[in-house]
């Protein structure tokens, strides 16, 4: 292997990034103004090209009796339940099912998000002044920032999630970044790892305090703390509406939890963390699956000394285990109304050097010393017990992405893909050597009834070997280990474009002469792969030149444009065996209505010439259900003169 | 850090450097446009003054006052190699300072060639080089003179020349960088900065954060003797510029780290970082006597926002002030004491030391944060070299696969062609070709990926062994890739091949040659007249109408190929795709006598 570049930690440097922008300030400016005018439940401005929309923390009355909503606390909802009816599903990109994740895992469960906090969001959705205030601002700007405090910051990530599904169904290149200050967690599991699959996780930035119980809350099991819950929230509220400026100097009664109350609460969910935080680490699926609520996005820490942004989960998880045990119970009560502090306090801290602490060993390598740069900024001094481990998550979070660049992964990658190339000219040759065979079957059909001789044996495998490529590169770009724009460099697109119509008609073959489509249903709803899909996707993408191509093809396309044909003919052939034995009239208008639809689809597709001439070939599945096809209908007609009835679909 | 002297390391000697501070600073506020100095017997010294309005250092309607450098027609002229070839990016300048070189190049009494081009070919007669040389705006306009220079006359040989330029601003982004290392330029350039002078870090603000401001520090500048009060504006004034540095240097630490946060990507949407960069060497003056030496540009910029950061809070006001104050404070730092024996040259950034350690890297107040971004410079300068060995290991493999190919090329010269034999794909050797053409396919889209991403050293594209190596490859490869293409018909899936289906592995390479051998663009297509042939061919043949002239075009440059052995003789094989369209063109009545010619010949040469 090539000497790789010595690695460096450079998590402190996204969040000085981050804090040289103004992005932060007026984010919490405009948070401290939503809180103030709770009743409207957020508000909107726009900064030169940057819309900033942000919700209130005071809203949760706006839905529900507090006490209704301590009782739902940590009760989990699908977030495709969301919506209006009427085919309104404000979350399908994310919640849209898949047949099988890229690793071969099955189905990852559903995406869940809390309950309370889903209806709050879609509340304050259905509300005119939201739909006013957000089209103006989407029409208004090139950027939006989406942001709240506490549980404003929860609305804030439902908000920018449904933004987000909302753009790409909308193909809008419109950027959104959400901000959220001490935000409560969301969602599941698989909420997050939607999120990574839909490489949104850079649109998310969650500031937590170092010591602010809000965000720890809901790894705990708050059925037994309700009451203290609610004075902690209602203190919070409070304290929010009095520091506010229109309030400023106005008197609150404050109800606030005795000493012992809080050092028993402080003690529960810093227990708890440390639970959650031992079995997120472990290898095991099962045991993570106990954990309900699971972060997303990005997580910026800060403390007094500085900031540092992590982006992995399990790192994250950890991390708010271990700040929060530094801390006691009444700094970890009041450090969720102390954003503003934090804020003011990271977003100059640009113009001070950063270095190690007098009399400090400085490790030699560029990788420990910025490690221990790091954990100086998140303010976990050295003597601590906490700082080791620390450490260590720091190492993890970083380790996986730096002990390998992105480039140079995309560089093997590119060296791998030589080496699988051949594989694939082996198909080409194959495909052509079909369609001169006498046995006239064709490339697909060939395929499928192959026997057992060397040439058939190492097509198969030449079909896996490129599979498996396939699905590393999809799980290396799902784990952020390819350059972010790797999915849309035409090399790559391309070329799995390419694949996709060479090799996924084999795929389909392959399916069903194994039988499965008998044990696990057709292809199209069933069988097909992911990695397909994704390659649609990156297809329908790409960046097209102004005048597309419309002439006439002068002869048949070199591999059928439509990589799915064979599948639809595999169901086309079964619904007209169907359609001979089937007795029930409503159920033969529903076949005969499939069938014409996809005899139009397919003379289509051949009058055009989409298919490549496989598809033709004599003895072709194809070929011999249009033959099929003939002959039933003559049939038909012979037996029932009023057929042409069903044949015309009516 | 090593102790050669001043003047063969940086190829300019401490003498002539104290004589352009010293013009530069006589000429700091002046009515003209430029000066001339031939007193000296070395060199002839070309002298800029400043100008000190803040529409002269920001114009047009960006962010930052950035522009094209080919936005006018001078100026397309003037730079054509301020641009990366292969990809064909085009290096963005400031337009102010764009603008008052416009002025010094045109200025003319009388309508004949202006003053600057006349003082500029006199030195040059007498054998002297020149030297371009200014204090703070007036170094940005040296700058630009010396590209100008440089890129008229550098190839001729006639006359050599340095820049040297006082506490300038930035002039250039990445690609005038990477463009001036391409052509071996960086040297000729010097920027002395001191540590604290903020003029070299305006630029990375964009004017709307620092227009108040940067007015007062403007007028400040030129009244000497009469003070502006400075307490009201520096602290706004430094800590706007220094956040903007920062935020750019930030971003530039995590790419050169390798981070791959989508963050990063989102906040660039949201935030406009400045577009300029520094390139050629800088001498950092630390304010006590010693002078730090770094020709890294990445190394550079970020040495720019460290080296200005606080100790203590308490600075900020102190430090503020003396940003602006130490704009003028070159004199104590150069003309008092000898350079030569306070010089540091920082090289092996990689290897930098993280703590303190007596250097004068601790007189810049480097930080270990700082170091650490040092190093991180240093190391991505090494991984471009590592990937350039790395490549270069490749070529063996190349030249096997070309190797292959021409034996197949020679094979099929006799018989059914080249190109022709290939696009059949009839038998076993030809699917052998095939996975032969695909596997060089695969190396060299891998170098076109890492230029596309820049990761490639500067130098790389100006290289004469990989120009000739891309050109065989394009000669030998692309007519298979042509007939591949037209073979599966995918020019009805995508549209003809030279404006959808070219590879970059050819387009590149082709640029490459253009540039090298000064041509026009696109006059270097021979590998792809084959593309051409197919779409004649595809319009002739469906009745369509034929343009006379392209028809014309083809047919000689496919005969002065072929005579230059550019392309094989198997074009005009009997059966070649190429004798199908001369057919056509003969129904149309459109054949040109010089394949006519060939042809003839041809036949006679097979009979015989």
């Amino acid at each position: 292997m090539e000497a790789e570049a010595s690695p460096f930690e450079s998590s402190e440097l996204v969040a000085s990034l981050l804090a040289s922008t103004p992005l932060l300030s007026e984010s919490w400016r405009l948070c401290s103004v939503a809180n103030a005018a709770a009743p409207l439940g957020f508000v909107s401005e726009r900064i030169g090209d940057v819309g900033y929309f942000a919700f209130s923390a005071c809203s949760i009355q706006m839905i529900t009796e507090e006490s209704e909503y301590y009782s739902t606390c940590r009760n989990l909802v699908p977030l495709d339940s969301a919506g209006a009816g009427d085919g309104d599903r404000p979350f399908s990109v994310l919640t849209k099912s898949s047949n099988s994740s890229i690793n071969g895992e099955e189905d990852e469960g559903a995406v869940m998000v809390h309950a309370g906090l889903l209806n709050l969001f879609l509340f304050l959705r259905s509300s005119q002044a939201f739909k006013d205030q957000m089209s103006a601002l989407i029409n208004g700007s090139k950027s939006i920032v989406i942001t709240g405090h506490s549980i404003g910051g929860t609305t804030a990530s439902l908000c920018a999630l449904w933004l987000l599904c909302y753009l790409q169904s909308v193909s809008s290149t419109l950027s959104v970044l959400c901000i959220t200050f001490g935000s409560p967690l969301l969602g599941n599991e698989s909420l997050s790892r939607a999120i990574l699959r839909e490489r949104w996780g850079g649109n998310f930035c969650h500031v937590v305090s170092k010591y602010d119980i809000m965000p720890r809350l809901l790894f705990a099991p708050l059925e037994s703390c309700t009451r203290q819950l609610h004075f902690l929230l209602q203190y919070w509220q409070m304290s929010m509406l009095a520091s506010s400026p229109g309030n400023f100097g106005q008197y609150f009664p404050v109800l606030q939890l005795g000493e012992e109350e809080k050092a028993h609460l402080f003690s529960f969910i810093s227990h708890h963390n440390l639970l959650v935080s031992s079995v997120a680490q472990a290898e095991a699926r099962e045991e993570k699956a106990n954990i309900l609520y699971w972060p997303f996005g990005n997580y910026m820490f800060c403390s007094q000394e500085g900031a540092i942004c992590l982006e992995n989960a399990a790192s994250v998880i950890e991390m708010m285990h271990l700040m929060f045990m530094t801390g006691n119970p009444s700094c970890c009560i009041d450090d969720h109304l102390k954003y503003g502090h934090y804020v003011g306090k990271i977003s100059s801290q640009f113009l001070n050097k950063k270095s190690f602490l007098q009399g400090e060993v400085i490790p030699e390598s560029s990788y420990e010393a910025g490690v221990a740069l790091a954990l100086q900024s998140s303010g976990i001094s050295k003597q601590e017990p906490a700082a080791r481990p620390a450490e260590d998550c720091l190492k993890k979070a970083s380790g996986m992405r730096h002990m390998r660049t992105p480039s140079l992964n995309a560089a093997n990658l590119a060296i791998r893909l030589s080496k699988v190339v051949p594989y694939r000219a082996q198909i080409e040759w194959y495909m052509a050597s079909c369609d001169k065979s006498d046995e006239q079957l064709g490339y697909y059909d060939s395929f499928k009834q192959r026997g057992s001789s060397k040439r058939d044996h190492k097509v198969n495998m030449n079909r896996l070997l490129l599979a498996g490529f396939w699905n590393d590169v999809l799980r290396m770009l799902e784990n952020n280990e390819l350059p972010h724009d790797f999915h849309k460099r035409s090399k790559w697109v391309n070329t799995s474009q390419f694949y996709k119509l060479l090799v996924e008609p084999l795929d389909i073959a392959e399916y069903y002469r194994s039988g499965m489509h008998r044990t696990k249903g057709h292809y199209l709803k069933h069988g097909r792969e992911r990695r397909f899909e994704i390659f649609d996707r990156w297809w329908r993408e790409r960046k097209v030149g102004p005048e597309e191509n419309t002439s006439m093809r002068s002869k048949f396309a070199g591999l059928t444009q439509d990589s799915c044909f064979w599948a639809k003919v595999e169901e086309a052939t079964e619904w007209l065996a169907h359609v001979r034995s089937e007795s029930d009239a409503r159920k033969l208008a529903l076949l005969w209505e499939n069938i014409n639809n996809f005899e139009r689809y397919a003379t289509r597709l051949v009058d055009c010439k989409e298919v490549s001439k496989d598809v033709l070939a004599k003895n072709s599945s194809y070929s011999k259900w249009v033959e099929d096809l003939r002959e039933l209908k003559s049939q038909m007609q012979q037996i029932h003169p009023q057929f042409p009835r069903f044949r015309d679909g009516a | 850090m090593d102790s050669e002297t001043l003047g063969k390391k940086i190829g300019i000697s401490e003498e002539l450097i104290k004589k352009s501070y010293t013009l530069s600073l006589e000429n700091q506020v002046s009515n003209e446009l430029f000066h001339v100095d031939k007193s000296s017997s070395d060199a002839v010294f070309i002298v800029f003054p400043g100008s000190w309005t803040v529409k002269e250092w920001f114009s047009g309607d960006q962010a930052f006052g950035e522009t094209k450098i080919n936005s006018k027609d001078w100026s397309k002229k003037a730079f054509p190699s301020m641009r990366s070839i292969g990809n064909d990016d085009v290096a963005i300048v400031n337009q102010a300072f764009l603008e008052r070189f416009e002025l010094v190049l045109k200025d003319s009494k009388d309508s004949k060639d202006s003053k600057f081009l006349e003082e500029v070919t006199l030195a040059m007669n007498g054998n002297k080089p020149i030297i371009f040389t200014g204090h703070s705006s007036g170094g940005a306009v040296a700058v630009l003179a010396t590209i100008w220079f440089l890129e008229k006359y550098s190839k001729s040989n006639t006359g050599t020349a340095k820049c040297v330029t006082f506490g300038s601003p930035l002039v250039g982004d990445y690609i005038v960088s990477h463009a001036l290392k391409r052509e071996k330029w960086s040297k000729y350039f010097i920027h002395f900065v001191m540590r604290y002078d903020i003029v070299p870090r305006i630029l990375l603000a964009p004017l709307s954060s620092i227009q108040q401001e940067l007015e007062h520090v403007l007028h400040y500048f030129t009244a000497n003797g009469h003070h502006y009060p400075l307490e009201s504006i520096a602290p706004d004034f430094y800590t706007n510029v220094m956040r903007n540095t920062s935020a750019l240097a930030s971003h530039a630490a995590c790419k050169l780290m390798g981070n791959t946060n989508l963050l990063l990507e989102t906040l660039t949407n949201f935030t406009k970082l400045s577009p300029y960069r520094p390139f050629g060497t800088y001498i950092f003056c630390t304010g006590n006597g010693k002078l730090v030496h770094l020709d890294n540009p990445e190394a550079v910029l970020q040495l720019l926002f460290f080296s200005c950061q606080l100790s203590h809070e308490n600075e900020m006001e102190a430090t503020a002030r003396s940003c602006i104050n130490a704009h003028l404070d070159y004199k104590t730092e150069l003309l008092g004491r000898s350079l030569e024996e306070n010089v540091v040259y920082v090289d092996r950034l990689e290897e930098l030391p993280l703590a303190s350690d007596g250097s004068a890297l601790d007189d810049l107040g480097l930080s270990t944060r700082g170091r650490l971004c040092l190093r991180a410079a240093g190391e991505l300068e090494k991984q471009k070299q590592r990937n350039r060995q790395q490549i270069d290991r490749k070529k063996a493999e190349m030249e096997e696969g070309m190797k292959g190919l021409e034996e197949y090329k020679t094979f099929n010269a006799q018989k059914v062609g080249y190109y022709d034999a290939f696009k059949k794909q009839n038998e076993k050797r030809d699917f052998d070709a095939n996975v032969r053409r695909l596997v060089l396919a695969g190396i060299w889209d891998e170098i076109i990926e890492m230029l596309k991403r820049y990761d490639l050293p500067d130098e790389f594209e100006g290289d004469d062994s990989w120009i000739n190596l891309g050109t065989e490859f394009r000669r030998l490869v692309e007519p298979l890739d042509i007939a591949n293409y037209y073979r599966h018909a995918k020019n009805e899936d995508t549209g003809a091949y030279m404006t959808k289906g070219r590879p970059r592995r050819y387009r590149y390479p082709q640029r490459w040659l253009e540039k090298k051998e000064g041509r026009e663009r696109d006059t270097c297509g021979e590998s792809c007249f084959w593309a051409e042939v197919e779409e004649l061919l595809k319009l002739a043949s469906n009745g369509g109408k034929v343009d006379e002239a392209r028809a014309k075009e083809l047919q000689e440059g496919v005969a002065k190929w072929i005579k230059d052995g550019v392309a094989g003789k198997d074009v005009l094989l009997g059966d070649s795709t190429f004798l199908k369209l001369w057919e056509e063109l003969g129904r149309l009545k459109l054949q040109q006598e010089c394949i006519g010619a060939l042809m003839t010949n041809f036949t006679q040469l097979s009979i015989s």
